[in-house]
């Protein structure tokens, strides 16, 4: 009997339910199938780090920032200043945010920026010029910065340019527009408009408290709601590794950081919507099927279409979030400058804001290759590119010091990834 | 069929008297000024393991992918069981029951086997929730299909990026079979495998054919998968069909003439 006549299993592909779990016949075996190599699904620590434990080196990283920082300036680690520091990476953390779906993608919106800004003018144009109310006006912006993105999927997934080349030449137009918006004083004021407030809201004390509550408790209850249907599917569970540990983490963590912005206001109204961003963001690509095809084609969009997918719908999804929520940190920035301008989205080009976005994504572990990233990635990134400005401002270090420390972050950041990757031999995904 | 074969599969080789489930007449394509195929055929009947052979370039893949939806066609007939199929997206094919293993397995390396069985068709909550996957039913049901298919102790947690080739092989083969198609093409399903692996394969595809699927398998294992685990042989050569045998009647050279365009394989065509 030669080798490729082997044993035949007739009853593959009876129906599901008249075979349990396990079972094969395989009667008239003549050659006993050699059962796959299974490596155990115990993971060494170099496996680790390329999946669940990704984020550790960056937030030894960050760990190690703080802790250098605390040693050159006692102010570094009051209340007051870490409550700064988060408002501080307020903006490009929600930018990374949304960028982030779009290099999930494996494309790159270069006009996140732009959009920031001409969607914040756009927004003090309605409010100062027009008399709208800015609970009009935002929307409305948010609205405005989605459909650009859409624009500029249409363009690369219809006409086949790269994204990066639309979106460049998009943002340079949307920067143009931007200025043709702004007023020959090239400002809008908003002081008075009560959007201005945005940034100087604090929630404090007990509210804070209650805050906290309703975010652990509503990450309790889809925590639990998997474990109830793994159960009910006769699934192994494990209460404290999927259960306890989650949400006591969850649960200190938060706690430690609603004291400390208590010690001073409470919690900032942007750090609160970031907070929220992250939330919904992190359900969106971990728990339902647009975050797992956002994943698929990132990283094989060619097997996402024969699977059935629809490439080209994904993608827009993709880039009207980037675009979307770029105008609401557009409003957040807004407020923070109490007003907006030619400054607006970083200036002409996108300016620092774009490279630092991007950089953020990058350093928080987000692949410009597509299909690689968390949610965590814009939180830790942001965090780190925040620290070194907070940090090195209290040193009264120049701003030049912080572009050349924040660049060398980013590649370090990225050598690091790489480097884990040579030496465990696991690609990270 | 062959004798051993015959005497495994143990049920009458009434297959070629049924009528086929896809029937693809003078199929042409063209990209640009190269002709992939010109007018090329195929029958493929409920229970037989029909192979599809040629050399190199000689359109077998097109083929595959034409009948996968995943390209169009210029002219010709794509029938489904007698009616025109109304095939323009890979989705389509699969919505129809016809589902392919192809030469490179398409998945997302990124992904663990459940999320790649179920790409595209993930089990989901209510819209107004997201469409939440419903991983614990999804896996479930991977589970029962990876161990039918004796592989029940794949990782389930691992992206398939960091598994072997046979591996990965065997979860793109279990993602055909997930929705119980009527008709599975493998394009070169063997080619990356080991001996063992190989016969492995070679095991599964029979028994789908044995529970009346239609299957066919692009293969350029002639001398061993192709004679030895097929009822019927197609043999392509630039775009078209020039030889067609039934592998119980034939030998590996004979059939390679025929690829090549010697002639005597010809005279045994069915
Ligand atoms: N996307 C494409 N664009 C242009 N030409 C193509 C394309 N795909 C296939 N062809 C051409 O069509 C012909 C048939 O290719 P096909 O891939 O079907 O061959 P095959 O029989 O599968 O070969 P192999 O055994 O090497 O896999 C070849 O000449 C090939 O160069
Ligand atoms: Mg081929």
């Amino acid at each position: 009997m030669p080798w490729w006549v082997a044993t035949r299993e007739r009853t593959l592909l009876s129906e599901s339910n008249s075979h349990p779990t396990g079972a094969v016949a395989a009667a008239d075996a003549e050659v006993e199938l050699v059962p796959a190599t299974h490596p155990s699904e115990k993971r060494t620590f170099g496996e680790l780090l390329t999946s669940d434990l990704r984020a550790l080196p960056v937030i030894i990283g960050l760990v190690a920032l703080w802790i250098f920082f605390i040693l050159q300036n006692d102010v570094f680690l009051t209340p007051r200043n870490l409550s700064n520091l988060l408002i501080q990476s307020t903006v490009v953390g929600v930018m990374a945010l949304g960028l982030m779906f779009v290099l999930l993608v494996k494309e790159i919106d270069l006009s996140v920026a732009a959009i920031n800004g001409v969607t914040a003018v756009l927004m003090a144009k309605l409010i100062v010029e027009f008399g709208a109310s800015p609970w009009v006006a935002i929307p409305l912006a948010i609205v405005v910065g989605a459909l650009i993105g859409c624009v500029s999927a249409r363009w690369v997934t219809f006409v086949g340019v790269p994204s990066f080349v639309v979106t460049l030449g998009l943002g340079l137009g949307l920067n143009g527009l931007q200025l043709i918006l702004l007023p020959t004083t090239a400002r809008y004021g908003l002081m008075g408009t009560s959007v201005e407030t945005i940034a100087l809201a604090k929630i404090d004390g007990l509210a804070a408290w209650g805050v906290l509550a309703i975010g652990v408790g509503l990450y309790g209850l889809l925590v639990l709601s998997s474990i109830v249907r793994r159960r009910r599917a006769g699934l192994s569970v494990s209460m404290v590794k999927g259960l306890a540990l989650p949400l006591v983490g969850v649960t200190l963590f938060g706690a430690v950081v609603v004291a400390i912005l208590n010690a001073h206001q409470g919690i900032p109204v942007v750090t609160l919507v970031f907070s929220a961003l992250l939330g919904l963001g992190g359900y969106v690509l971990n728990e339902t099927q647009f975050g797992l095809h956002l994943y698929a084609v990132g990283n094989n969009d060619e097997a996402a279409r024969r699977a059935g997918i629809k490439v080209s719908r994904v993608k827009m999804a993709a880039f009207a979030i980037a675009g979307g929520i770029s105008a609401i940190a557009g409003v957040i920035g807004a407020s923070r400058s109490l007003g907006v301008g030619v400054f607006s989205g970083g200036g002409v080009g996108g300016g620092t804001l774009l490279l630092e976005c991007i950089a953020a994504a990058v350093i928080g572990g987000v692949s410009l290759f597509g299909g690689r990233g968390s949610i965590h990635a814009p939180l830790l990134g942001s965090l780190v590119i925040g620290s070194v400005q907070n940090g090195l401002n209290l040193m009264g270090v120049h701003d030049e010091i912080r572009l050349i420390v924040t660049g060398l972050l980013l590649v370090l950041a990225v050598s690091i990834d790489k480097l884990i990757e040579k030496f465990t031999g696991q690609q990270s995904f | 069929m062959s004798e051993p074969m015959a005497a495994v599969a143990g049920r009458p080789n009434e297959a070629a008297s049924q009528a086929p489930l896809i029937s693809m007449r003078d199929i042409r394509k063209s990209y640009g000024s190269v002709h992939a195929l010109r007018g090329a055929s195929l029958d493929v009947l409920p229970g037989e393991v029909v192979a599809l052979v040629g050399d190199n370039g000689a359109g077998k893949s097109t083929l595959v992918k034409v009948m996968a939806g995943v390209i169009g066609f210029d002219s010709g007939d794509y029938l489904l069981e007698g009616q025109p199929a109304k095939i323009r997206t890979p989705a389509d094919a699969t919505a129809l029951g016809i589902q392919t293993v192809y030469q490179d397995l398409s998945l997302c390396n990124n992904l663990d086997a459940v999320q790649n069985l179920f790409l595209g068709r993930e089990l989901t909550g209510p819209r107004w929730f997201g469409r939440r996957v419903r991983r614990a039913e999804c896996e479930v049901r991977a589970r029962e299909v990876l161990a039918r298919m004796r592989l029940g102790s794949l990782s389930l947690t691992r992206p398939v990026g960091a598994m072997s080739g046979g591996q990965r092989q065997n979860i793109a083969i279990a993602r055909s079979i997930l929705w119980t198609p009527k008709v599975v093409i493998f394009d070169e399903p063997t080619a990356a495998l080991s001996h063992s692996a190989a016969a492995q394969v070679a095991a599964l595809i029979r028994s789908l054919a044995d529970d009346g699927l239609g299957v066919v398998v692009v293969s350029h294992d002639i001398h061993h998968f192709v004679v030895n685990s097929t009822d019927r042989i197609e043999v392509m050569r630039l775009g078209g069909n020039v030889a067609s045998f039934r592998s119980k009647d034939v030998t590996g050279e004979q059939v390679v003439n025929a690829m090549v365009g010697g002639n005597e394989g010809a005279n045994l065509a069915v």
